[in-house]
């Protein structure tokens, strides 16, 4: 069965809330399922933060796919395709990845499920996928993946800077730094 | 060839769940990011404490006495007998669930081992397979272990417990939803007491606890140190407001003995809390003529015995009542601390009272009795400065805190510990005009704990740190993206060095601040010049030009 691309899109529109909420429960699944259970449970974003967080990220992140998806509809379905905004996807993942870039997956456990969205889309479908959509959902996995690098270089640069910090308060005790002030000591780090 | 699944068809069938078994037989997996480093040998030694060695939790031999399980097995009848509470916890806990998802490691790491019940039953299926007649019997039946939820204490099971206890900041939430009260920090306080049976502390414990005992705070510092950086804030305070706060030192007979954790006077941005303590007696002398001396003996409010065992705790708690005896002063006054609370509130007067050379409190200036206070004889300085505020004894210019947007953070010691929840908020309300609360699942009895509380603000763990305070800097974000939320206030030292990198990970617009470094701004000294700049030397809201101006000159 084949459908015209605005079938797809109408279809894909008809089914945002089943394909999240799937989406959702593949992304959650990668936890221990003792824990799966607990992040679906409370709809309260303080008791259930990362249930909460997880859901509305990917609620973001679907609406600027099927918004770019959209967008290239309607102008014309034969011109080049429109690349999806890289920043803004980044911009939209960021919660569900900050989270998961301080628990304990590998990097490829951390943006799995983004390509989970494939299989599920396929599912709900009920037909191939649209190689727009599959183009896009491989640069949301990309995406995903910087911003999943940029968290651990953060991480790896606060625990940097904690250090340097304590290091240069013991010799600032010392009377042996004078001249050289903290920001000027971790601004010297940016640098390099 | 036709029968072959095709790539797509394959995908299908792949089952992305983590493989399901029971949490009693899975061996723990010990993750760098996740654990302190191991004690080292001579802060071990210094207390004179069991099995001063060097060992990595990341080898397979953690040099253990041979006789390990029989220490163990002592240590915890031992301590079931003389605890009565923990008999019970290990007794009457039903696995109801309802504490699961109230932990903040849970909620951060999302490991279930990190649920309150599951940590404690790291500890109470042995205590099931070798005190219960249950698990007796049912020892010698295969799989009947599944049933009773007993198990023998192996090595895999003592390391689960090193990694479990020592990611538990004993903050007490869990607590607060238990139908039956059990104060899962007691399982956490008794494991880390019987690890330490076997020297398997961590370094960011035992090296403070060291210090603390050798000489007098966790930094280590000598008491000229920490005179000299009393005599280096006295400075710039002098160039800000133009009044000579200083100091005074071990003076017998003043009225107040005050004892803050060392980390106000050594790590940023504690160290302006401090501050606002310099100015804040400095105002109380020149005014009322009250007579506050610091110690450089008693140096240390903080107490990381208390994260090692009841006896570490006992022993450097000691010397807040003997400082206080030596130099007769009335009471004794204390700084913004979190677990030094926990210490003073329910502990020190029966490990080291009772203080009968001491008064009961009462506040000389206004005349309130410090009834809570009556038996401990040492007060909380929010309830001091509050006091003082309620009876007009302060002169404060809010305004100088008017470029500031606050939240708090209730600390899990001073919040749940000893319920001191109003005083805190009279005082920021009374010097400073925007205060916004965050979620009340948040905050007070049941608040979020930092993540780094107990002895766990390394570095080495930065990630367990980030996941552990993921809680509290979710509710964090919500205030400043609804209420443009500038600071996070709050009222404990571990806090305030930990808070900072927190939130550089996830509201990195929200600063850090001690309600004393808000009270010494505001606080109008008398004699004192025109401010231009706050505490931290920045211009103070509608002074920038002149700041400006100064500069250039």
């Amino acid at each position: 069965m084949n459908f015209s691309k605005a079938d797809f899109i109408e279809k894909l529109r008809k089914n945002r809330e089943k394909i999240i909420n799937q989406w959702f429960q593949a992304a959650i699944n990668t936890y221990p399922p003792e824990t799966a259970r607990i992040l679906d449970k409370s709809k309260n974003k303080f008791d259930n933060p990362v249930g909460c967080v997880t859901k509305q990220s990917l609620e973001d992140v679907w609406d600027k796919l099927f918004h770019t998806l959209g967008h290239e509809n309607r102008k014309n379905e034969n011109i080049e395709q429109k690349e999806i905004n890289q920043e803004k996807i980044e911009e939209a993942l960021d919660p569900v990845i900050r989270i998961r870039a301080v628990q304990s997956f590998s990097a490829s456990k951390a943006v799995e499920f983004v390509f989970e969205l494939k299989g599920i889309v396929k599912k709900i479908i009920g037909t191939s996928l649209n190689s727009s959509f599959e183009k896009k959902v491989d640069e949301i996995s990309l995406a995903a993946f910087n911003r999943f690098m940029k968290c651990r270089e953060n991480i790896f640069l606060l625990k940097a800077t904690e250090a340097k910090r304590r290091v240069h308060k013991a010799f600032e005790r010392a009377g042996l730094v004078k001249e050289l002030t903290e920001e000027q000591l971790l601004s010297s780090n940016n640098k390099t | 060839m036709a029968d072959e699944l095709k790539p797509d068809e394959l995908l299908d069938k792949i089952d992305h769940t983590p493989a399901r078994g029971s949490w009693m037989d899975t061996s723990v997996q010990i993750r760098p990011g996740m654990y302190c480093y191991a004690a080292k040998a001579e802060s071990v030694e210094t207390l004179g404490l069991p099995n001063a060695r060097a060992w990595n939790p990341l080898e397979d031999d953690w040099k253990l006495p041979e006789n390990w399980q029989e220490i163990l097995h002592n240590g915890l009848k031992e301590r079931l007998e003389k605890f009565r509470t923990f008999k019970i916890f290990m007794d009457i806990c039903v696995r109801c669930g309802a504490c699961a998802d109230k932990c903040h490691f849970f909620l951060g790491t999302g490991d279930p081992k990190n649920m309150p019940v599951l940590r404690a039953e790291l500890l109470r299926s042995v205590y099931r397979n070798d005190f219960t007649h249950a698990g007796k019997i049912l020892q010698s039946i295969s799989g009947a272990s599944k049933i009773a939820g007993n198990r023998p204490l192996t090595l895999d099971v003592l390391k689960e417990w090193w990694y479990y206890f020592f990611q538990c900041t004993e903050c007490r939430r869990c607590s607060v939803f238990c139908p039956y009260g059990i104060d899962t920090a007691e399982i956490t306080i008794i494991g880390r007491e019987l690890l330490n049976l076997l020297g398997l502390n961590i370094d960011w414990i035992a090296t403070p606890v060291s210090n603390c005992y050798q000489t007098g705070n966790h930094l280590g510092i000598q008491p000229h140190a920490f005179k000299d950086m009393l005599d280096f804030f006295t400075e710039d305070i002098e160039e800000i407001t133009g009044v000579n706060v200083e100091p005074q030192f071990n003076k017998k007979g003043a009225d107040i003995l005050f004892i803050t954790p060392s980390g106000d006077v050594f790590a940023d941005p504690g160290t302006y809390t401090c501050q606002g303590y310099l100015i804040l007696f400095k105002y109380l002398k020149d005014k009322y003529d009250l007579d506050v001396t610091w110690s450089t003996y008693a140096s240390e409010g903080g107490n990381f015995g208390f994260f090692t065992s009841h006896e570490t705790m006992k022993r450097l708690n000691a010397k807040m009542f003997a400082e206080a005896k030596r130099l007769g002063v009335k009471w004794i006054l204390g700084g913004e601390c979190g677990h030094m609370w926990r210490v003073i509130h329910q502990y020190m007067d029966t490990m080291n009272g009772p203080a009968d050379f001491l008064e009961e409190p009462v506040n000389p200036i206004t005349g309130t009795k410090f009834e809570n206070a009556k038996s401990t004889k040492m007060v909380h300085i929010c309830e001091f400065t509050a006091d003082l505020i309620k009876h007009g004894k302060l002169e404060l210019d809010k305004s100088r805190n008017s470029n500031i947007s606050l939240t708090y953070h209730d600390s899990c010691n001073t919040a749940r510990g000893m319920g001191l929840l109003e005083e805190p908020r009279y005082i920021m309300n009374n010097v400073c005009d925007n205060f916004f609360e965050m979620p009340e699942n948040t905050i007070k009895e049941q608040t979020f704990c930092c993540g780094s509380g107990a002895g766990l603000n390394a570095g080495e763990n930065i990630e367990l740190r980030m996941a552990g305070g993921l809680p509290r800097a979710n509710a964090v974000k919500y205030v400043h993206e609804k209420f443009g939320v500038t600071h996070l206030c709050c009222i404990c030292a571990i806090d305030r060095a930990v808070f900072p990198t927190l939130m550089e990970y996830w509201v990195p617009e929200v600063d850090v601040i001690g309600i004393h470094e808000l009270v010494g701004n505001a606080l109008i000294l008398p004699g004192e010049q025109k401010r231009t700049t706050d505490l931290r030397m920045e211009p103070l809201p509608g002074m920038e030009e002149e700041e400006m101006e100064d500069e250039d000159e």
